[in-house]
């Protein structure tokens, strides 16, 4: 089923020409690791006040406030540029579980980040009001972190499984 | 004696062998690598947009500098480590590639471009720690992002002529 899909979606007109140019995948990735390194860093700079690692004078909110944009914008900048990778080649990412696996830590990790951020809209002091929030706080801190990591090394490795 | 010998002697080694060798060695150094210049390139472009005026304008620049830039140093030890490993594995390819070499000449680039800054930029940082930096200052962070930019494409390009 998804092999014939992959195999369909090969030998669509869109597809062969992007196979044809062999620039395109060297420079969509190029954009990819870029949009990779302003969300890995957005994301680390939230995580890092969630885990008490680091602390600038500004609160939590606002800190995870600036970084919403630039995390959802890059998240979409990700998508698009991983659309045209797999329209280039389909099987090399459809049928491989390292990019499988990404997908699903890409969905923990938005969920993670939609979390912490509805919660802060809610209330700014969220994560902060009582030592079981903050446990909590630095529980999915941790969690982003090492997701984060993950995402970039399964990411790398589809090159090779 | 000359570059080539002393490259051949490199990948002769016994680690660079094994990385040559091994089939999971490689992609979990080139992993690193990749994690690691993933948060050099987004630390680094928070100063940069900060000085073009693009991002965290409410906070005073030296904030924003003291905050990232331990970050970026850490990582870019990381990176230049496992990069150093990979280039030991073939070194002689790494050598004759012109991606690879376009990306050294970006990085030294970038270096030169952060002392000057460092040097020349930061004067009177105190008129405009808190606002909107000078030319010459948008100018250093317009081409930090660009030589950045460049790094990351042509170090792309490398694997995929190598």
């Amino acid at each position: 089923m998804i092999e014939q899909f992959c195999d369909w979606l090969s030998r669509t007109n869109i597809s062969v020409a992007f196979q044809s140019a062999n620039w395109f995948v060297p420079l969509v990735q190029t954009v990819h690791i870029i949009a990779i390194a302003i969300l890995l860093t957005s994301v680390y700079v939230v995580s890092f006040r969630l885990i008490g690692i680091t602390r600038s004078g500004q609160p939590l909110a606002v800190v995870a406030a600036k970084s919403t944009p630039w995390v959802w914008v890059t998240l979409c900048v990700l998508l698009a540029t991983g659309i045209l990778l797999t329209i280039t080649e389909p099987a090399r990412e459809l049928l491989n579980w390292a990019f499988r696996v990404k997908m699903l830590m890409v969905l923990a990790l938005a969920a993670i980040l939609l979390l912490v951020q509805i919660r802060l809209r809610r209330s700014p002091e969220y994560w902060t009001e009582s030592p079981a929030r903050r446990r909590a706080a630095r529980g999915i801190g941790i969690a982003a972190v090492i997701i984060g990591a993950g995402i970039v090394t399964a990411g790398r490795w589809i090159a090779y499984v | 004696m000359a570059i080539e010998q002393v490259l051949t002697r490199l990948q002769d080694l016994s680690f660079p062998t094994q990385i040559r060798e091994s089939d999971w060695l490689f992609p979990t150094i080139e992993t690193v690598h990749v994690f690691a210049l993933v948060l050099v390139v987004g630390t680094i472009m928070t100063v940069d947009l900060r000085l073009l005026g693009f991002a965290n304008k409410e906070r005073p620049f030296s904030q924003v500098a003291s905050e990232m830039l331990p970050w970026t140093w850490a990582a870019f030890g990381i990176a230049a480590l496992a990069g150093m490993l990979m280039f030991s594995s073939k070194a002689l390819t790494y050598y004759g590639n012109i991606p690879f070499r376009l990306k050294m000449v970006c990085l030294m680039l970038a270096g030169i471009n952060m002392v000057i800054f460092h040097w020349l930029g930061t004067r009177h940082l105190e008129r405009w720690d808190r606002g909107r930096p000078p030319r010459a200052a948008k100018i250093a962070g317009g081409a930090s992002l660009l030589l950045w930019t460049t790094i990351v494409a042509a170090g792309r390009w490398v694997g995929f002529t190598t």
